[in-house]
């Protein structure tokens, strides 16, 4: 059943990303530094980090015990992870033309810092960083999280 | 057998248990780089707080609900968040180039500003340059998603020019949608008709 379930998931999701891709390359994000062991993964596949490389919804980025990542967004916002630490891109659209706007991300364990950028300012309610205690609501700002 | 099994199932509940309940998140309001304090709201089932100023922090342990908001000092800060501070990339920096009217050629106070973008390209050993094009809102949607277009890519093509591989560089168009100055529909604008560069 469990099998069923993940395969149906899975195509749901593969289904769900080619859509997407047809409509528009879906990256919206890069590496722009990296330290020690960082490593960016999702359903289909898991790379290690380097600087440029592009992030793409539903992308995690998961760093080792040394590790240290640093990421910029389509919008100006921009993330840093360090040690032992791990995030998930639920969702990130940044088109003011027909007013897509939302960045939703999973912080599950470890360090953040974040600036947030242009959707934050353009559409404040649609920004949410949920960790396993609890969901954030951002305004517009700088602010640090850890997962302990 | 049947015990060991029942042994190791209930360590792992208490194990469970304990770690759930251990851990916390801690969230940290700080100034941005412009000296702007924004407003952060954590929540979870059990309540609410939101957090307004500078150093200011909530922590949510468990399931229970989140601690009245409290001032960090900085070495508190330091203590928990110096490395992630210290690998906060530098916001984008952004340029905004002007263009003659109806036309997807420089102004010429414009064409002067190409060396600082190209210089600051340099410095930041940028491989993602984004250029975007907009326009005023004289024209129909259409009309302007096509001239916005046709801006960005002569910016791309003149950065490609320069030596900056074009592989680099990322054009989209935002027609008269996203303007910088608001106007009503079918106002001339120069300040609208630009192509932002955003150099990250």
């Amino acid at each position: 059943m469990k099998i069923i379930l993940g395969i149906f998931l899975s195509l749901v999701f593969f289904l769900a990303g080619s859509e997407h891709c047809l409509a528009q390359d879906d990256s919206f994000g890069i590496v722009k530094s990296v330290s020690g062991e960082v490593v960016i993964f999702n359903a289909q596949r898991s790379l290690s980090a380097v600087p440029n490389m592009k992030l793409n919804q539903g992308d995690s980025v998961k760093t080792g015990g040394a590790g240290s990542a640093g990421l910029i967004f389509s919008d100006d916002t921009v993330v840093a992870l360090g040690p032992n630490s791990e995030m998930k891109i639920e969702s990130f659209l940044f088109n003011p033309v027909d007013q897509e706007l939302s960045f939703v991300a999973r912080l599950f364990k470890g360090t953040f810092s974040f600036i947030t950028g242009q959707i934050a300012k353009l559409a404040p309610k649609n920004v949410k960083f949920e960790t396993p205690e609890a969901t954030l609501g951002v305004r517009g700002t700088k602010l640090l999280v850890e997962i302990d | 057998m049947i015990l060991r099994q029942v042994r190791q199932l209930l360590y792992c509940l208490i194990f469970l248990v304990f770690s759930g309940c251990a851990q916390k998140t801690t969230v940290v309001l700080l100034p941005d780089p412009a000296g702007q304090v924004g407003h952060i709201t954590v929540a979870n089932k059990a309540g609410s707080v939101d957090i307004t100023h500078p150093a200011e922090a909530t922590v949510v342990a468990g399931q229970d609900e989140p601690s009245a908001p409290e001032i960090l000092t900085d070495d508190e800060i330091a203590a928990k968040f110096s490395k992630v501070l210290a690998a906060l990339p530098a916001q984008p920096v952004h340029f905004i180039l002007y263009f003659k009217t109806n036309s997807a050629e420089l102004t010429e106070v414009s064409q002067k500003s190409l060396p600082l973008i190209l210089q600051s390209i340099k410095d930041r050993k940028s491989e993602n340059i984004g250029v975007i094009g907009h326009t005023d809102t004289v024209g129909d949607r259409e009309y302007n998603l096509i001239l916005s277009k046709n801006r960005a890519l002569a910016v791309r093509n003149i950065l490609v020019q320069e030596g900056v591989p074009a592989a680099d560089i990322g054009a989209t168009s935002h027609g008269k949608e996203n303007p910088l100055v608001k106007t009503g529909d079918n106002v001339s604008e120069p300040r609208n008709r630009r192509v932002e560069v955003v150099i990250r």
